[in-house]
């Protein structure tokens, strides 16, 4: 058939007497991109884990490098500050995964009631999806200024004393915490949002059939048929959130103290602060092999979607 | 739903509209204090609508602190990503949705490159630096910008990838077969019809760019400096221009804010591989 020979033809190689560039399009197409991968990732990869085996200095004239094996990685493994980072980043991120997916879901159940209003509510609830993350981190610094802050304010109204939101060892972290979730709840949503949306409708018209209360629908209906992109959106947050820099940089550049130093945040000032280099190299080369697992398991995910036949 | 009280349909969009004021009160508090002057910005109680509205913050910020050179450098790195991710992807999406490589390269490109998204740029950063100020790309916008590109290019393959997919091929197989060749079909079918989803693609890449803050902290100072950076800068400054912060904040958000309702319709894919904030 016509139609049968055309599409062959697209897919397959281009007639032997096609310029040499057409047949071998493909390559071409995919070239700059593999090109900017070696440039941006694969060679500096290389290099960070040379650093990591480094005693590193950043001098006038260039960068001397002096091989020391694994000391930068035994240093990592006693330093009371890395221990202290990696609990404070499994908090950060087991908290604000949690209160983000379980509150998208919530607001994504809510929203797909009959609702008035919806689309305007849908689009107002995104707003803090794109906002720069450096105004929402201003934003909420000034509303938890200790003396003029609106918290204090509404805390005072009802007769608390004043809380030190962000200067107070027990409050700091959460208090910035919040600003995470106030700013990625409404990402978790619109994505679990589009899922139940895209839900069948045949499983809903036979749980109502057999008279099955809301609570059960949720149970036995949506939540298996929802489990996919539940998974995807909670990994996905657990990627982001394990990453967590600007805003605990803007709001108290890991203070009070060494209260919230992440590992982001410690490996930037290990290097960036410290000039050290090797160490901080060491340090992301550690972090990067943690990431690598939960960041295969997501992309393997999506990737079923792709290599999935169409048509 | 089938007999549902009103009470429950009131709870419900009493909860709705809860909601929505919690996501908008700090936007409105950044707003509202943006106006006020420097007695009312520090008032015990604050006051919850600003009473005496000035626009003297901003007046401050873009005529004494020049912050408008900070936008130009935001808006110029953020074109640049955009234009070479834009470019780049979209190839890539083109070449892997049409052509299949040997040796199932296709598969492993793709995954490769959304692995990259999921890595944490902390990780490259120092080699970053030290090649960038060997090359004196360091402090640049275009150094700053060809980051950008890299690390939101898998954001366009993805995203491209989809709209490719939605276009029917056998309009680029006609033209096949009327003698185009494999380019002109790319340029005269795919992308004319891909063309809304390249917009929407090319504003996310810009949004995440304008956004973007830990490389935009490492890989500039003084002269390329972009908004974010210069914005959190002020924040340990402790002078008295609070409102001037404030100001800061709402303008760098406003740009973000009209482009996103541009590509609304299509942030849900995007978002699929990650958020627009990085």
């Amino acid at each position: 058939m016509a139609t049968e020979a055309r599409a062959a033809r697209f897919t397959d190689e281009a007639p032997a007497r096609a310029p040499w560039w057409e047949r071998n399009l493909a390559w071409l197409l995919v070239a700059p991109t593999v090109i900017m991968f070696v440039l941006f990732a694969f060679i500096p990869s290389l290099t960070a884990i040379r650093y990591a085996f480094s005693r590193v200095r950043l001098t006038r004239a260039g960068i001397t490098q002096e091989f020391i094996r694994f000391e930068n990685f035994e240093r990592a493994f006693d330093d009371p500050i890395v221990r202290e980072a990696v609990g404070i980043t499994l908090r950060w991120v087991g908290v604000v995964t949690l209160a983000e997916v379980g509150l998208g879901l919530l607001l994504a159940l809510l929203m797909t009631q009959n609702i008035r209003w919806r689309a305007l509510f849908t689009s107002l609830l995104i707003i803090p999806i794109i906002m720069p993350p450096v105004s929402v981190a201003i934003a909420w610094f000034f509303m938890y200024e200790i003396n003029f802050g609106v918290f204090n304010y509404l805390l005072g109204e009802v007769g608390v004393s004043p809380v030190r939101w962000l200067s107070d060892v027990d409050y700091a972290l959460y208090a910035m915490m919040a600003v995470d979730v106030w700013q990625a709840t409404p990402f978790t949503f619109l994505l679990l949002y589009a899922g139940l949306l895209a839900l069948p409708r045949d499983p809903y018209e036979a749980a109502a059939i057999d008279g099955a209360t809301p609570w059960q629908i949720f149970r036995t209906v949506t939540l298996p048929l929802l489990a996919p992109i539940l998974l995807v959106v909670t990994l996905l947050r657990v990627i982001d959130a394990a990453r967590i820099f600007d805003k605990i940089w803007i709001m108290t550049q890991g203070g009070p103290g060494t209260s919230a130093y992440t590992m982001t945040l410690n490996i930037y000032i290990q290097g960036f602060r410290n000039l050290d280099f090797g160490y901080s190299s060491a340090l992301s080369f550690l972090f990067q092999i943690v990431l690598i697992v939960i960041a295969t398991v997501y992309v393997k995910r999506v990737m079923a979607d792709y290599a999935a036949p169409r048509d | 739903m089938v007999g549902e009280t009103s009470v429950g349909r009131i709870l419900k969009h009493a909860a709705a509209v809860a909601a929505v004021l919690l996501v908008l009160l700090p936007v409105y508090w950044m707003v509202n204090m943006s106006f006020k002057g420097r007695s009312e910005f520090t008032a015990r109680p604050p006051t919850l609508v600003v009473e005496e509205p000035t626009t003297a913050n901003y007046r401050d910020l873009l005529v004494e602190q020049r912050f408008d050179r900070y936008g130009r450098n935001s808006l110029v790195v953020a074109l640049i990503a955009a234009s070479l991710a834009v470019t780049i992807g979209t190839l890539a999406a083109y070449g892997l949705s049409r052509f299949r490589l040997p040796k199932n390269i296709n598969y492993h490109l793709l995954f490769t490159m959304l692995t990259v998204r999921m890595f944490p740029p902390i990780v490259t950063i120092v080699p970053l630096f030290v090649y960038y100020r060997e090359l004196g790309l360091l402090d640049t916008r275009l150094g700053l910008g060809l980051v950008h590109a890299f690390t939101e290019l898998p954001l366009v393959i993805w995203m491209m990838i989809g709209f490719f997919r939605d276009i029917p091929r056998d309009m680029e197989e006609a033209a096949l077969v009327d003698g185009d060749n494999r380019l002109q079909v790319l340029r005269k079918i795919a992308i004319p019809l891909a063309a809304p989803g390249l917009a929407a693609t090319f504003i996310l890449v810009f949004i995440s760019s304008w956004n973007e803050f830990l490389l935009a902290l490492v890989l500039t100072e003084s002269n390329a400096q972009t908004l974010p950076i210069a914005v959190a800068g002020q924040i340990t400054q402790y002078q008295v221009k609070y409102g001037n912060i404030m100001a800061a904040g709402v303008l760098t958000t406003l740009p973000v804010l009209v482009l996103a309702l541009l590509a609304q319709r299509h942030l849900t894919r995007g978002l699929a591989v990650g958020g627009v904030t990085g």
